[in-house]
């Protein structure tokens, strides 16, 4: 069974007082698997967030049906198993960071010890321990993330919907929530993730689908979406200049043609992470 | 964060069956959450401007006799505590769902399973706690005032008297303090509580399609001012007077969709001194338990066909 399964998905937004219609989804058929972190891709405008409402039921198709782990999208019981964490979220600032898990526990159906050993899990878990008495209103942008991903997984849900996760999150703060989820990868909790943070999707996700105007235009695993079939890399470290003659003369005997030869370069992520970890130990 | 994650705990798939369609647990955990959000927005600082009423009509009390004093002071006490219950009723509910959707808190409440019938239901009962425990605070200050009030008048009583037979003193002592609080001002408290509601619960359906929460009390405001003719529009519409077409069918719906506010204003005659029969407060409140029921069903209609 799929955790979620989209098929023949349309959705058609009437433009009041008009004839017109603005198609934001059209036709759209896919599956995620359980245990994968699919990232759903596209510029603004393309349908994504049009697409997860629909699937975590805020939003009625006009045609088609989503489902997640097998129940229709629409029925309430269906959110059960989905976590949720919208772009940007402000959540109730004047309630602490620990009253906040409280309310999404219980609305959830969680109270009394579950629920404080729950609460106590989660905080520890996205490092917000120390803030739990500290209203939302007090919480810089990354914190509010955070107590997010915690709200969404309060229930221990097996689906995570993620719209824009570390959006005006710190580049210190974006590896953190990068490497959660990989966590929950390994949990078999399966992801959905929107970004446009393609560095970051191409590091976390299994498959991706993109779409383009409502309308997925291309859709696999990651992997073979992005290699290229008749190039091949190859990082060598202590390599003499000999053996690079000796390799290079290898080469133009076979008829193959080196198109590029560098020093392999850091990413600007880990370079930055890596000044800024070693200014704090200072 | 810390510098190495503690170890995650475990995820266990969710038994599938546990959701329950309809759980007083949720809706509780909603209008405390609601009851505690309007406590923090310090809405509670309008009881000051309601005992500063008090203290203000004192002024104008002297040189009337006691039952013109605690006349007064139940006109004034009952209509500032009509006019606050309504306006907190408008202004509190009225930013509530907008507000919510604004800030998208409403994607992660929903994205639960928490069906919307009992996000509405949650969002109301809140209101009305914060109304109840608004009506009850004023009362008491209310009644703290009429005693305050009652004590100063007998004082004065006692040093004015000097030379008066105890016997007639005593009686005079017992008018006043048959003049001050009655039991029968508890059923006017408890229709300004029931107009209220009504009008928490137009307010709430009200925001289910309004763009804004200015939007919203613009219109609620209108509904009250409507809702005071309500009873002329009925009369017309049902009276042969009127014969167009269109003036019937406007009469009409103003009389079907709009409550008749007139028939919630027992306070007067409870404060003229005329005690209201239990029937008539037994209807009254029924039927603005009623009215309350109906704009619910209807703001859950709007809500659930709503797209956020």
């Amino acid at each position: 069974m799929s955790a979620i399964s989209i098929q023949n998905l349309t959705k058609v937004f009437p433009i009041p007082f008009r004839r017109e219609r603005i198609v934001a989804v059209r036709n759209l058929s896919l599956e995620v698997e359980p245990g994968q972190v699919y990232g759903l891709l596209g510029p603004n405008g393309s349908g994504k967030s049009t697409t997860m409402k629909i699937v975590l039921g805020l939003v009625s198709p006009s045609a088609g049906s989503t489902r997640i782990f097998g129940r229709d999208s629409k029925e309430v019981e269906s959110r059960e198993e989905v976590g949720f964490l919208p772009e940007n979220p402000y959540f109730y600032k004047f309630l602490t960071g620990e009253e906040a898990l409280h309310f999404y526990g219980k609305i959830c159906g969680l109270h009394g010890a579950k629920l404080r050993e729950r609460t106590g899990e989660l905080l520890n878990l996205v490092g917000l321990k120390h803030a739990r008495d500290r209203r939302l209103a007090g919480y810089s942008k990354g914190m509010l993330q955070r107590i997010g991903l915690a709200q969404a997984l309060i229930q221990q849900p097996r689906l995570l919907v993620l719209d824009e996760p570390t959006a005006g999150v710190d580049p210190a703060g974006s590896r953190e929530i990068r490497d959660l989820i990989l966590d929950f990868k390994k949990q078999g909790i399966t992801v959905l993730l929107c970004s446009h943070l393609l560095s970051q999707v191409q590091e976390i996700c299994d498959r991706i689908g993109i779409l383009h105007k409502g309308v997925l235009v291309r859709e696999g695993r990651l992997d073979e979406l992005i290699s290229i079939e008749n190039q091949t890399e190859i990082i060598l470290e202590g390599a003499s200049p000999e053996v690079l003659a000796r390799i290079h003369a290898m080469l133009s005997e076979s008829g193959a043609r080196v198109l590029a030869e560098r020093k392999p370069q850091t990413t600007l992520e880990r370079f930055f992470l890596e000044v800024t970890s070693s200014s704090k130990k200072n | 964060m810390p510098a190495s994650p503690p170890p995650t705990p475990a995820i266990e798939p969710t038994p599938a069956s546990r959701h329950v369609f309809f759980s007083p647990a949720r809706i509780w955990a909603i209008a405390t959450n609601t009851l505690l959000e309007l406590f923090r927005l310090k809405v509670f600082y309008f009881l000051l401007i309601f005992a500063l009423v008090l203290i203000g009509s004192s002024a104008f009390m002297i040189e009337f006799n006691f039952q013109e004093q605690f006349q007064l002071l139940k006109d004034v006490s009952l209509g500032a505590m009509s006019i606050f219950t309504w306006l907190l009723s408008v202004l509190a509910t009225a930013m509530l769902l907008p507000k919510d959707i604004e800030d998208r808190t409403l994607y992660t409440i929903l994205a639960k399973p928490v069906p919307r019938f009992e996000y509405l239901i949650g969002k109301l009962l809140g209101v009305l706690l914060l109304l109840l425990i608004s009506t009850l605070v004023m009362s008491a200050l209310f009644v703290i005032a009429l005693w305050g009030r009652e004590q100063m008048v007998i004082a004065d009583t006692i040093r004015t008297s000097t030379g008066t037979p105890p016997a007639q003193l005593e009686e005079v002592l017992r008018g006043i303090r048959s003049s001050t609080f009655t039991f029968s001002l508890i059923p006017g408290i408890a229709i300004i509580y029931v107009k209220a509601a009504l009008f928490a619960s137009l307010t709430l359906f009200i925001s289910t399609f309004a763009s804004s929460t200015i939007f919203t009390i613009m219109v609620s405001m209108a509904c009250y001012f409507i809702g005071h003719l309500q009873g002329i529009a009925r009369d017309y519409w049902l009276g042969s007077a009127t014969t167009g077409p269109l003036p019937r069918i406007f009469l009409a719906l103003v009389a079907l969709v709009f409550p008749d506010l007139q028939l919630f204003n027992l306070v007067d005659d409870i404060v003229a001194g005329n005690s209201i029969p239990m029937v008539l407060f037994a209807k009254t409140a029924a039927l603005g338990g009623l009215y309350t029921c109906i704009y619910l069903l209807v703001a859950y209609f709007a809500f659930a066909s709503k797209e956020l």
